[in-house]
């Protein structure tokens, strides 16, 4: 499996491609800024270097803008790694990472504290919280004979799936209608908009949990060839498939809780990474980061610039997505997929 | 359908003579009274197999015999109730899965194909109990996968999508990804259910190949009893071991375990066996050296009307 000099130009290109994204965001919104300003404004970051000659475009380049567009691309690394990473374990490549009930249960975790605290920073921990108890539930659902089978993963995930996403619906229910509710609407339906440097160490969570996917992303191949192969071919499925779920837990939980649910990314972008680099994860998950963040740079550029006000990225993801996920169906059904 | 109880004895007492000829190195495989329950059902009851180092043993059996179970907790998969199961002479109840993946190398029936990786890619795979930490393939590794590919004649089929093989092609590429795990033993469990005439025969001739040059020993679960009688007439040292009632019931050479009689009792099925006579350079062109020139087949004729096997409890 030589890689040609295309293939490597292709690889550069694609890893360049987050960067690039981020970069170009800075100049786009209501108040357009120039290149040296926006470069100014960089350069005043670094330590020792000038200050700025416009504060205000230094402030909005570096307080709103780069977080911004830096936890999107996190988030649609995070989310696009995760759901990569899934459809190994899982061997389905229609699955997403909200599989074994992380959005849901992140879902509720925020519903839960704009409810009691009105939001806040207490949504951020409560959120990630909530989303490790789901995925923690299903795994002790799927617990059966000392392992948990691919089939008991998934039923237990649809169920604990379900149950939060009633509890959320509760939430509602119970939420002062005028404040809470529109809060606890507008985050299910995902949006960076109030993202700050504080909000950061999410992203060193979906970091540490991307990370893990990397190293492990050889062993996603072993084991999608299912427990018994797996097993056969030397892998302690039970600890690896631990790992591997609990490390897009963490970081699927860590773009949840940042974000809100943002659907579609985990489940279209490896599929994106599969057309451009083959199915071997050690490749495709780290493309697929790439890949992901980039495009989350785009849609959450978009959200903010095209309308006067903001459109939530759930619905900007399911907008793009579904369509391009139909062409990809009508497509692959020739391809290698059966 | 008398006497086949004392058909066991003679079988032991040869087989104890082949392993002092070896060397008096353990068997390959050596399952002692291994008991296994499903909830209330007892599948494998004081199960007990030796598979001779060098030798093709085909376990046989109705369906729900417990065949699959067996392999199973060879695998270790299953985990039996009681009982010991050894693999060149080490107990595999305590091991880890990388220690049992150098050992014992594992074909299924089927393959589940969910995403399009490359042939090479999937025997690669062949090498996971070999690589440290997070296992990265190098060329020692690339260089025995072709090799592998090779072994199976499908070396051609390298750099193709495994979803776009046929049934046969893709058994050749789990046997190929068994050979890169350069293991002792090699456990089939019906190789060939859903393959075609054709390539029923290339994947046996395969193993034979492996058995021959090298030196694998292969415990194969199997419905077809003629698999049993090719890879003898081949031969190969194979043994049969017919199951019944979660225990081996009859154990020897093809000859002597798939009568007409055991046939009728195990299976429930009345069946003839034919001997067929080759004449070299005469009736088959091109049949090849070192063959028996006598090769018997069962002939199935009728079931007995009767529920297979009888109760030997």
């Amino acid at each position: 499996m030589a890689r040609s000099d295309g293939g490597f130009l292709r690889s550069a290109a694609i890893f360049a491609l987050p960067l690039v994204c981020v970069f170009a965001s800075l100049f786009c919104g209501r108040y357009a800024l120039t290149l040296p300003e926006v470069c100014q404004a960089l350069v005043s970051w670094l330590p020792g270097g000038p200050a700025a000659v416009t504060p205000e475009s230094a402030t909005l380049v570096l307080q709103v803008r780069l977080p911004r567009a830096l936890a999107a691309a996190a988030v649609g690394a995070a989310l696009s790694a995760s759901g990569a990473a899934f459809q190994g374990v899982f061997r389905n490549p229609l699955v997403n990472p909200g599989l074994l009930g992380v959005s849901n249960g992140a879902g509720f975790g925020a519903a839960l504290a704009i409810v009691l605290f009105g939001g806040g920073a207490a949504v951020y921990p409560s959120a990630f919280l909530f989303g490790i108890v789901a995925v923690c539930a299903s795994y002790w659902i799927a617990r059966v004979y000392k392992s948990a089978p691919t089939i008991m993963l998934i039923l237990g995930g649809t169920i604990v799936s379900s149950v939060f996403s009633a509890l959320v619906s509760l939430m509602k229910y119970v939420a002062d209608a005028d404040t809470q509710l529109p809060s606890i609407v507008y985050w299910l339906m995902g949006s960076l908009s109030s993202v700050g440097w504080e909000n950061f160490w999410s992203v060193a969570v979906m970091a540490a949990g991307c990370v893990v996917l990397v190293l492990f992303a050889g062993r996603v191949d072993v084991l999608s060839m299912g427990d018994k192969e797996a097993r056969s071919l030397g892998l302690e499925v039970g600890r690896d498939k631990g790992v591997i779920v609990a490390a897009a837990t963490f970081a699927t939980s860590g773009a949840v809780c940042m974000a809100g649910v943002v659907g579609w990314v985990g489940l279209i972008v490896p599929h994106i990474g599969r057309m451009l680099v083959g199915s071997e994860n050690r490749r495709l998950i780290p493309v697929s980061m790439a890949l992901g963040g980039a495009f989350l740079v785009v849609v959450d550029t978009c959200a903010r610039c095209l309308w006067a006000s903001e459109v939530p990225l759930g619905i900007l993801t399911a907008l793009i997505g579904a369509p391009f996920f139909v062409y990809l169906l009508k497509k692959t059904k020739g391809g290698g997929w059966r | 359908m008398t006497g086949s109880a004392s058909a066991a004895s003679p079988t032991a007492d040869r087989a104890a003579g082949a392993e002092a000829a070896r060397s008096a190195s353990p068997p390959m495989l050596k399952a002692r009274d291994v008991r296994f329950s499903w909830g209330d059902h007892r599948v494998l009851q004081d199960f007990s197999l030796e598979v001779e180092r060098g030798s093709v043993v085909c376990l046989m059996g109705v369906n729900g015999c417990g065949k699959s179970t067996f392999l199973d907790c060879v695998l270790g998969e299953n985990r039996p109730a009681s009982g010991v199961i050894e693999v060149d002479g080490g107990d595999t109840a305590g091991m880890r899965a990388w220690e049992r993946a150098r050992l014992l190398a594992y074909v299924p029936q089927m393959h589940e194909r969910t995403f399009p990786y490359t042939v090479e890619h999937l025997v690669l795979m062949g090498r996971t109990a070999y690589q440290a930490g997070f296992g990265s393939t190098d060329a020692d590794d690339r260089r025995r996968a072709l090799e592998a590919l090779k072994t199976c004649g499908i070396d051609r089929l390298r750099e193709r999508a495994c979803t776009a093989l046929s049934g046969g092609e893709m058994q050749m590429v789990l046997l190929a990804r068994a050979l890169v795990q350069d293991t002792p033993l090699i456990v089939l469990d019906e190789p060939t259910a859903h393959l075609d005439f054709k390539n029923e025969l290339v994947f046996l001739e395969t193993v034979e190949r492996l058995v021959r040059e090298r030196d694998a020993t292969v415990l194969m679960a199997t419905h077809a009893p003629n698999q049993a009688f090719h890879l003898a007439a081949a031969g190969l040292n194979v043994k049969v071991a017919l199951m019944s009632h979660g225990r081996v019931a009859r154990e020897g050479t093809p000859d002597e375990v798939l009568t007409p009689d055991a046939l009728w009792r195990y299976f429930g099925v009345a069946a003839a066996v034919a001997e067929v006579r080759f004449r070299r350079g005469g009736d088959l062109e091109g049949f090849d050296d070192g063959r028996a020139a006598v090769v018997r087949q069962i002939v199935p004729l009728s079931t007995t009307g009767s529920e297979t096997g009888e109760d030997t409890r």
